[in-house]
């Protein structure tokens, strides 16, 4: 296993892992550059282009990093999502406290 | 005042009449159930709910303060509008969470986390407030438009407030959140492509990007064209200290539910979308491409600067893009530019209305006044809840227009005080309704003492905003820390059930433990 995990089970998925910080970190780093570099970007500044290709690149690892894991989290929840909607629903009509 | 070719009315009535009709076509759709009304049935693949995130938070005022903050600060203002990067995180953690719960609404979620009066206490004081905000930004942003076309036709004010916010409750009530969502697809499109051609065409206007970099050098402003350009660390009017509190508000704020007042509008989005995944997706491109719009607004704001770089006046500088558009753009383009226009009001109108009236039917209506209800009522209540709030928001957009700024230093205020208690609720198991209550209430009196009250009697001076962000959330701690440790935690079966459902992050050792001990979860 190397130090991004791409096979993931459904109980592993729940947890909280190293992925997902990765993806805190990525994720307004990327923000950061897309929006800073295209705005220098139009005004042909080198910097711009720079900023906007590494937008690129960390946008990608971003969704390289955390696809996988979201794939597994969703299939599973899917499974439960019925049995969850009617205790919400007997919330919502004071059936269930 | 602006004339229209043949053309251009051509492609203002295309677009008035594909907008309208697209989303009332989903009629069919909308009435099917309450889940269909407001949420699209939860089944929408990723780039629906995206484009919705997108074209709601383009609005028409949008242009206007990101006009007037770029001419001002140069691509430093950039930042000012960087507060929706808190879906940077959110994506990534809140959104999953909140996925999970299935709750309609924010209000619904407070009696998933929380339990007993104290939950109670909390979904009726959340939904009430929304049912007011959602009626107070539809007439906040009605009325922007009724300015508009009072600049560009000469209608007198509630033309554009009325006229534009009726034809919008048409789909809304017709196909409820599918026609929401539809029409904000397409009007995403129109709105974006708009933004970027009329933006390019700004800079070219101004003789390209080479001879307006050249022109701001030669001024001596090439500040202008440096993000990082601050006034100083804790100096001027945008300090570096500015800046990071807000990377801290924006960023960190992810991790909470409710941090940023955009919250309550992608809560809905995120609950449409047909699983985890496509919540998240949803939620991390639309707010891409929000920010992305906002660099083509800025480049096209700096060849304003280029052009007219001794404006004082905010009320002529803000007004640029829209200056832009009407004064460059070539015939047959100007209807398509004001079509755009009309596509970003449109959007916001929309989900306000569709959001406000959500709120209602689940959180009051159903929950506290007919717990029974039929489907068919609760849409019925849905589109009758969405004619008052449209009626509401004349009413407010055309007679309490002076009450605006007061209620813009409101939400500020709330923003500051609440932050951290919109995080702990997430992340600390042992936060209680009672904490959160009192975070919301102390608030209400501290932001009034520091913000005006301690300043004018001359006790504190007058701080700046960042400053009064950091004050706020120490002293409102200090209340509702000993009133969470004060009063007794959560019920436990409670939690466990919130815990095994919504897997937060965070402090919740002794539940996930409790859960584990129950067979409920595995360990890992």
């Amino acid at each position: 296993m190397g130090f991004i995990r791409r096979q993931w089970s459904p109980e592993e998925a729940d947890e909280w892992t190293r992925e997902d910080v990765l993806a805190w970190i990525l994720s307004p780093l990327s923000y950061a550059l897309l929006s800073v570099g295209s705005a220098l970007s139009i005004f042909l500044i080198p910097a711009g282009f720079v900023m906007l290709l590494l937008g690129a690149v960390v946008t990608f690892l971003l969704f390289y990093i955390i696809d996988p894991k979201l794939k597994v989290i969703s299939s599973e929840y899917e499974k439960k999502q019925k049995e969850y909607l009617e205790r919400l629903e007997r919330i919502t009509r004071w059936e269930e406290e | 005042m602006v004339e229209f070719a043949p053309l251009d009315w051509f492609w203002l009535v295309l677009f008035i009449l594909l907008m309208t009709f697209s989303g009332v076509f989903f009629y069919r759709l909308g009435k099917r159930s309450q889940a269909d009304f407001f949420l699209a049935g939860r089944g929408l693949p990723w780039w629906l709910p995206a484009s919705s995130v997108y074209a709601t938070h383009t609005a028409t005022d949008t242009p206007i303060w990101i006009g007037g903050v770029i001419y001002k600060y140069g691509l430093a203002g950039l930042w000012y509008a960087f507060f929706s990067a808190w879906c940077a995180i959110s994506a990534f953690a809140s959104t999953r969470i909140f996925r999970r719960s299935l709750a309609y609404t924010q209000a619904e979620w407070q009696s998933l986390r929380f339990s007993g009066l104290g939950a109670e206490l909390l979904r009726g004081w959340f939904a009430g407030w929304q049912v007011f905000m959602n009626m107070f930004i539809l007439g906040w942003v009605g009325i922007a438009m009724g300015k508009v076309c009072h600049f560009l036709f000469g209608w007198p004010l509630w033309v554009g407030l009325v006229f534009f916010s009726s034809l919008v409750a048409v789909y809304v009530l017709s196909a409820g959140y599918w026609g929401v969502v539809v029409a904000d697809f397409q009007q995403g499109i129109i709105a974006f492509f708009m933004i970027i051609l009329t933006s390019i065409w700004a800079v070219m206007a101004a003789g390209g990007p080479q001879n307006i970099t050249a022109k701001i050098a030669s001024m001596g402003q090439s500040w202008r064209l440096n993000p990082f350009h601050f006034t100083g660390t804790f100096s001027g009017d945008f300090p570096l200290a500015w800046f990071l509190t807000m990377v801290v508000i924006a960023v960190l704020g992810g991790f909470g539910m409710g941090t940023s007042i955009d919250w309550y509008v992608e809560a809905q989005r995120i609950q449409s979308a047909r699983t985890v995944r496509d919540a998240s997706y949803s939620i991390w491109w639309g707010t891409a491409l929000v920010l992305i719009r906002n660099s083509f607004w800025a480049a096209a704001i700096i060849a304003f600067f280029s052009l007219f770089p001794h404006l004082k006046n905010p009320q002529e500088y803000e007004m640029a893009w829209y200056v832009i558009g009407f004064k460059t753009l070539p015939v047959g383009l100007v209807g398509f530019f004001f079509a755009s226009i009309l596509a970003i009001h449109f959007s916001t109108i929309s989900t306000h209305l569709n959001l406000g009236a959500m709120y209602f039917t689940r959180d009051i209506f159903q929950h506290y006044i007919k717990p029974d209800a039929s489907e068919r009522t609760l849409v019925w209540v849905g589109r009758i809840t969405t004619l008052i709030l449209l009626l509401g928001s004349f009413f407010y957009g055309l007679m309490m227009e002076e009450l605006t700024s007061w209620l813009i230093f409101a939400l500020w205020i709330m923003a500051a005080g609440i932050w951290l208690p919109n995080i702990l609720q997430v992340v600390w198991w042992r936060f209680n309704s009672w904490g959160y209550l009192a975070a919301w209430i102390a608030n209400l009196g501290l932001s009034w003492l520091v913000v005006w009250v301690l300043p004018e009697f001359k006790v504190i001076p007058s701080l700046p905003d960042y400053l009064q962000f950091w004050i706020l959330m120490v002293l409102g701690a200090l209340i509702y820390i000993p009133v969470t440790l004060l009063t007794p935690p959560e019920d436990m079966d409670h939690l466990v059930k919130f815990y095994v459902m919504s897997r937060p992050y965070g402090w919740w050792g002794p539940v996930k433990k409790e859960a584990i001990a129950r067979g409920l979860i595995k360990e890992v």
